[in-house]
């Protein structure tokens, strides 16, 4: 096996700030105290960072602020990549390739946002006075009562009942192994347990999804710092391996007109990743899938060969995605309960996990984790592993 | 009465075609001089080939590929007219050509996938712009 793997690079510290209904703090203050909180854990200082990376779109502080308000002067490396959660793999990708590069010698990545007190994803606009004017392929689709990703969500659930039969249960099934991981979460912004029945009275958001299907919107920062596995070594924390990645963003970004919406962007990365790791989906110990929506889950998990088509729900109502079972999917309770950090909380979880300081919600023995990033027609994928 | 209407197209130069037919009363999608795909969302040039585009007039007809019922108030101008059906419609006229839009008229309950569906032009509260919708076929 040809494996292209990034094994020389290593995450050493991680660190988030509480996730709340309403910070009260700025983007800028919340990341701040990400980068600090991971820098710390890593066992470092400010002086010692040379780069910063982060993903935004249009809702935070850029790099160069954070790196001032963290008391870094000098950057070697400053990226600031536009996107939501579709970039939370790539940052990370992106900032091991700057260490191995030699563009940088210590990376933090963060991302920060308002996501429930600020500019909400799923909500169109505030009650403004003036028509909204939508510019791009929303000036379609948006005149029409359709401009949020929601919508678009439920949209392509519809064609995958259709298609493969999968059911609204499915999905419940999802949000409620989910939501039992989060229990063990002190940190999870939702933690009471559910069960189908009231999975399925929850409201309709867009039918047909509910209110559970929903990732629950959330302030909050997450950072992760990155550096090589050389200098890892000599670091307090058991370094964790940045093993493999794969991207893939494609037909456009058009949620409309990409040809098959019973598949991610994951149909394309999947092969790629497990090609370049050099395993596949059953050496995989624990998933942080990215879970915007529980449908997100579902066609992921197809995609990367978890299970087939149409199975998802059978293979989490079956105990196989828990622990004891085959994969554990989203051990903190993922977007949906522990809250929406656009996926870099992902990361930390994976980091956290896999240097087995997890408590209660731990995956026994865990040495490798998948975490993925985006839906629908973009995304991307990393392989984390312990240091063999 | 909606205080806000709904969101307005923020026309540019490659869409304007597009608006400018439906404002005449046909709707239209951008079709390459060269190799007669016709694409969406519009483009300066074709996607696949890079030649000349024109707006040419579609059938008007399709097939429901997939819908949602909208049911949590969100896009405005439309926050009290819940509940009502989005269908995403593939146009008879290229397969994957596709576009979303609200069935005219249509109980949730006599919605399915596969469908036919036929073009209606209304006009767009708010401002001066014409919008097609599809109802279902007879
Ligand atoms: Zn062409």
């Amino acid at each position: 096996m040809n494996a292209t793997t990034m094994d020389d690079i290593a995450v050493v510290g991680i660190g988030r700030t509480e996730f709340t209904r309403g910070s009260g703090r700025t983007t800028l203050g919340m990341a701040a105290e990400a980068c600090r909180s991971a820098i710390a854990d890593a066992g470092l200082t400010p002086a010692d960072i040379d780069g910063i990376a982060n993903f935004q779109a249009g809702d935070s502080h850029p790099g160069l602020a954070v790196a001032r308000a963290i008391g870094v002067d000098q950057l070697s490396l400053c990226l600031d990549i536009s996107g939501g959660g579709n970039q939370a793999c790539a940052v990370v990708a992106n900032a091991a390739a700057a260490v191995r590069t030699g563009q940088a010698n210590t990376v933090v990545v963060y991302r920060s946002m308002n996501g429930r007190s600020g500019k909400r994803f799923g909500v169109a606009t505030d009650n403004g006075s003036s028509p909204l004017a939508v510019g791009g392929e929303g000036q379609f689709n948006a005149p029409q009562g359709y401009m949020t990703p929601p919508q678009w969500m439920a949209m392509w659930t519809k064609r995958h009942q259709h298609v493969y039969g999968s059911t609204c249960e499915d999905l419940g099934q999802i949000a409620i192994t989910q939501r039992r991981h989060a229990h063990d979460n002190p940190h999870a912004i939702k933690r009471e347990l559910v069960d189908m029945d009231g999975y399925l009275n929850t409201r309709w958001v867009h039918e047909p999804l509910r209110l559970l299907d929903c990732t629950m919107e959330v302030d909050g920062a997450a950072a992760i710092v990155i550096t090589s596995l050389d200098r890892a070594r000599d670091l307090p924390q058991p370094p964790v391996v940045i093993h493999a990645g794969s991207e893939s963003h494609g037909q456009g970004g058009s949620w409309d007109q990409w040809e098959d919406p019973t598949v991610m962007y994951s149909h394309y990365a999947a092969p790629l990743l497990w090609q370049r790791a050099g395993f596949g989906p059953t050496d995989i110990d624990f998933a942080c899938i990215y879970d915007c929506f529980t449908y997100t889950v579902m066609a992921v998990m197809e995609d990367f060969g978890f299970c087939d088509k149409g199975e998802v729900g059978d293979f989490f109502s079956e105990g196989r995605a828990t622990h004891g079972g085959d994969v554990v999917i989203n051990p903190h309770g993922g977007l949906l309960s522990e809250g929406y950090i656009h996926g870099m909380n992902h990361h930390y979880e994976a980091v956290h996990q896999l240097r087995h300081h997890a408590g209660n919600r731990q995956v026994e023995g865990a040495e490798t984790a998948l975490v993925t990033a985006g839906a629908g027609p973009y995304g991307g994928a990393l392989v984390y592993t312990v240091d063999a | 009465m909606e205080a806000v209407p709904p969101p307005q197209p923020l026309i540019d130069i490659d869409s304007h075609g597009f608006w400018n037919a439906l404002a005449d009363g046909r709707f239209a999608m951008q079709r390459c001089s060269t190799c007669r795909l016709f694409q969406h969302p519009p483009a300066e040039r074709c996607n696949a080939c890079g030649s000349t585009v024109a707006y040419e007039e579609l059938s008007g007809g399709g097939e429901i590929f997939s819908f949602i019922v909208v049911r949590h108030p969100t896009v405005p101008g439309y926050l009290d007219d819940l509940p009502y059906v989005v269908a995403l419609v593939e146009l008879d006229d290229q397969p994957g050509l596709r576009i979303p839009t609200r069935l005219a008229g249509a109980e949730p309950t006599d919605v399915s996938i596969g469908q036919r569906v036929q073009i209606a032009l209304v006009d767009l509260a708010g401002g001066n712009h014409t919008v097609a919708v599809f109802e279902l076929a007879e």
